[in-house]
């Protein structure tokens, strides 16, 4: 990916693309403009259309008069049927005359009578450019062309065949909202829209893709975003020239800021209350059209360990899952390495009859404690690619077959010993408490460190482990740095970190991102039975926890 | 400028400490007991006491040529010659006793930890992750650095908290037994690590705040000095002066460490405080060593001479010494000397001194 990416950016912004790709032929069209003679623009049309089965071409008669013909031109199957028929159709050629009085109508005024008292869609445009009409086409639009005019109508009558707001499936709350995203652009910033009920929410929309031409939305909330993060948001999709963009995956791959590393510093969801928290802190989110993956920028990584309930249920058992999840993480990435070290150099460290039960264990045991351990987690990934892939119906079967086989038939072939097996189960469990991407450059970086630890015991581990840490402190996403609030250490950030503080004392924005607008709530909210008076100097209260 | 990082001065707190410590851990409590015996912890309070001018020379020196490190302002002091000579010398010291550490580094983990592997594969290692953090800059420096630091203090806590049943104080009696003499004598190997703070005159112009430098060292110190003298405070009580003849005191008193008889023996907690700062301690210097270069040199960055260097620090990590002995030996006796009088205390206190009388003149004329 990152060959394609920096091939990409030699040719330059430019592009050599967009000279041989299929995309050619717009240069010729790009400049045509309608003719009122309305065969010739069903030509033109045509001509564009030329093979393309799904397009539609309804010609008809405007109020049933026979010197004004009409034509509407739409693609089957993504424009509403019933709009069409009901809406554009029956309207134009049986309603209007009923609706008319004494004037008639002849081609000269057609346009007004159809646009003005004929159409009764919700939203009607004109234009006079071919390539437009094509563009509203393709995105669903219809296009009526009006005999003796040079402009058509463009209806918005949009309407296909979408799934419906569901339960997410990637991050799952207990209490909380349930609703997901889903494919649909429009789908999805309502829902944003929905939760965040302000004039200030700004979604701009632009288009990239010289192929797929998918819709691209940019949200932000104006007076809490750094206006400066918004023009660096959109500057680096400007700069995105490229054939298609089918998920938001691309995308997040041609903006972010270090390329070559394994961390992601562009965050994703698919659940609006995360996107709409992200954007009260200051971020900027990206909605691309087809997916119901939402990009968010900047990306903190510990926003891997922060779920939306967190901020909904009670602040101690919220701070107890965080410090959990942060130790699921160190297990996750360290302990088969550590498992590894102590097993090969450092056997002093387990109590003696700990050390006797496993040495017992693995005296059966081939292979050496690394192989051992690395055969393991291998067969792990491979039962938890098989798990995703297969078939719902299949996969689970499976995974637990193959747990089941691997797990008990190992051991008692004395193969594997238990304390590996229940060293990699461990593990495995470990990496599904945090955040799915957050866990995925960890997946990776536990055998270079099981490596490490093979060769040269806890040295190796902790050197390896200095290195992924110098590494993640060079991170940036978006100019801020990723280990932000832990390096650089920003202790007032802390309230939201390993710990949650209540709502009443996480008074301001997260630091790098909301100085436009740092606070974020009145102080000394902290609520109390009747007739206790809370002190009312709002800071000092905030940062005192619980009477 | 040849470093676009900012550290702030927390970070620098954090690194000045790391950077002077983290040695000391090992071996600086047998130093201070062979010379002291049981009156060694007096040495340590000692020590940090007469760091102090040391650390204010410093401080001094870096407020007089504010925005320029110690290789910058010795031409200003000196002349251009003999300011480039005197910067050479103190790179070559800086050289020097970085591929001392590395040693150090390595040995203790290929005595203790590691026995048969190759020293030279840890020296590696240890070179090419320093090596790395420098090629993404100070500002990584400091912050992996300020990640690490509360884990290094937590687990030195959790040590000294679990071997204080097996502390006696009764093994500091009789108090002031050996006398003035010989606590001084203990107290100059660890005034010799106090020393090093004057590397810290290399980093002042990176600060977000230069002017906090005297706070930020004043901070260091009380770290040291609470380090420096739990260490032999902890070792002594729960050996006696019998700490002289050990290599590695500290890790012996994690050993007798047993709780519950679930968690005994938390020597790897020591080995990774040790690993870490050690290897931050030597990315420090490696730092210091090819920013100084390259500022003597004047070049445009500092980033091509991060392979060279590190060529040559690891080089000379492994022959710099004959053995661990022989080291542990040089470290004892003969570094103090050799640093107290010269780079540490030596040069910089001529230093301040002329740098005064020039500024004077200039003001009088």
């Amino acid at each position: 990916m990152s060959l394609f990416f920096r091939k990409r950016k030699k040719h330059g912004p430019a592009g050599v693309r967009s000279e041989n790709s299929p995309g050619n032929s717009k240069h010729s069209y790009q400049s045509l403009t309608f003719s009122p003679d309305i065969d010739e623009n069903m030509r033109l049309l045509r001509e564009c259309f030329e093979n393309c089965s799904d397009v539609v071409f309804r010609e008809f008669l405007f109020a049933q008069r026979e010197q004004i013909k009409l034509v509407l031109v739409y693609i089957d199957g993504i424009s509403s049927k019933v709009q069409i028929s009901e809406q554009i159709m029956r309207a134009l050629s049986l309603e209007v005359p009923a609706a008319t009085d004494n004037t008639v109508i002849n081609k000269t005024n057609a346009l007004h009578y159809v646009k003005m008292r004929g159409l009764c869609i919700h939203q009607v445009g004109e234009t006079e450019k071919l390539q437009e009409a094509v563009e509203a086409i393709l995105s669903g639009d219809s296009v009526l062309l009006v005999d003796g005019h040079a402009t058509a109508v463009i209806n918005g009558s949009r309407g296909w065949e979408a799934r419906s707001v569901e339960e997410s499936k990637t991050e799952i709350v207990v209490r909380g909202p349930r609703e997901a995203f889903v494919e649909t652009l429009r789908v999805n910033t309502s829902l944003l829209r929905r939760k965040i009920k302000s004039k200030d929410l700004k979604i701009e929309s632009l288009t990239l893709g010289e192929v797929t031409n998918t819709d691209i939305a940019v949200a932000y909330i104006r007076g809490i975003v750094n206006e400066g993060l918004v023009a660096e948001v959109k500057k680096r999709l400007a700069g995105i020239k490229i054939d298609g963009i089918l998920e938001s995956g691309y995308i997040e791959e041609l903006i972010r800021d270090h390329p070559l590393s394994m961390f992601p510093t562009v965050a994703h969801t698919d659940r609006p209350d995360r996107v709409a928290a992200n954007l009260l802190e200051g971020r900027v989110a990206v909605f691309v059209d087809g997916t119901p993956i939402v990009l968010t920028v900047p990306h903190f990584f510990i926003e891997a360990l922060q779920a939306p309930e967190d901020y909904y249920e009670h602040y101690f058992f919220t701070t107890f899952v965080r410090l959990l999840r942060i130790g699921s993480l160190l297990i996750a990435l360290t302990l088969p390495s550590l498992y590894v070290a102590i097993i090969s150099f450092h056997q002093e460290m387990l109590p003696t009859p700990l050390l006797l039960s496993i040495a017992a264990q693995r005296e059966a045991v081939p292979f050496p404690v690394f192989i051992e351990a690395l055969l393991m987690e291998i067969a792990f990934e491979i039962i938890r690619e098989a798990g995703i892939r297969l078939p719902r119906q299949v996969g689970q079967a499976v995974s637990i077959v193959a747990a089941l086989i691997i797990g008990q038939s190992l051991v008692q072939a004395g193969l594997v010993a238990g304390a590996t097996i229940i060293v990699v189960a461990l593990t495995a469990m470990a990496s599904f408490v945090v955040y799915y991407s957050g866990s995925l450059a960890f997946r990776l970086l536990r055998f270079p460190l099981m490596f490490l630890a093979a060769s040269f015991g806890l040295f190796g581990l902790i050197a390896g482990l200095i290195v992924i840490v110098a590494h993640m402190t060079s991170l940036r996403s978006f100019g801020v740095p990723y280990l932000a609030p832990v390096g650089p250490l920003i202790p007032e950030d802390l309230k939201d970190s390993f710990v949650r503080m209540p709502w009443w004392a996480m008074g301001k924005r997260p630091y790098l991102l909301g100085q436009n607008n740092p606070v974020r709530e009145a102080s000394g909210m902290e609520s109390g039975p009747p007739g206790t008076t809370a002190p009312k100097d709002g800071e000092s209260n905030a940062g005192r926890g619980q009477n | 400028m040849l470093e676009g990082g900012k550290i702030n001065a927390w970070q620098a707190v954090f690194l000045n400490v790391i950077m002077v410590s983290a040695t000391a851990l090992l071996g600086a409590p047998a130093i201070m007991a062979s010379q002291a015996g049981h009156d060694a912890w007096m040495s340590a309070l000692l020590a940090t006491t007469l760091g102090l001018p040391i650390a204010w020379i410093t401080i001094k020196l870096g407020s007089l040529y504010p925005g320029q490190t110690l290789i910058q302002y010795l031409e200003r002091i000196l002349g251009r010659w003999p300011g480039k000579a005197l910067g050479l010398l103190y790179l070559l010291y800086f050289t020097h006793i970085t591929s001392l550490m590395v040693m150090e580094y390595g040995s203790f983990l290929v005595d203790v930890f590691l026995i048969g592997t190759p020293i030279t594969a840890i020296v590696l290692i240890s070179i090419t992750i320093s090596a790395y953090i420098l090629k993404l800059g100070l500002e990584v420096l400091a912050r992996t650095n300020q990640f690490f630091f509360p884990w290094i203090l937590v687990s030195l806590v959790i040590t000294f908290l679990l071997v204080i049943p097996e502390m006696d104080l009764t093994r500091l009696q009789p108090v002031l037994e050996t006398g003035p003499a010989e606590i001084f004598k203990g107290s100059l190997a660890p005034l010799a690590w106090h020393g090093e703070i004057i590397a810290f005159a290399m980093i002042i112009p990176f600060l977000t705040k230069p002017g906090q430098a005297g706070k930020i060292v004043a901070l260091t110190f009380i770290f040291l000095g609470l380090i420096f003298f739990l260490l032999v405070a902890i070792g002594l009580t729960v050996f006696g002066p019998g700490l002289a003849n050990m290599n590695y005191p500290i890790l012996n008193v994690a050993r007798v460490i047993s709780l519950a008889t679930f968690f005994e023996r938390p020597e790897p907690l020591i080995v990774a405080v040790w690993v870490t700062g050690g290897l931050i301690k030597v990315s420090f210097f490696y730092y210091i060593i090819v920013l100084g270069s390259a500022q003597l040199l004047r070049l445009k960055s500092y980033r091509p001479l991060v392979l060279p260097v590190g060529a040559i620090l690891a080089a000379l990590s492994i022959t710099v010494s004959a053995s661990t002995l022989a080291m542990s030996d040089f470290i004892a006796h003969y570094w103090p000397f050799y640093a107290l009088f010269t780079f540490e205390f030596g040069f910089p206190a001529a230093l301040l001194a002329i740098a005064l009388i020039r500024n004077r003149g200039i003001k009088g004329q």
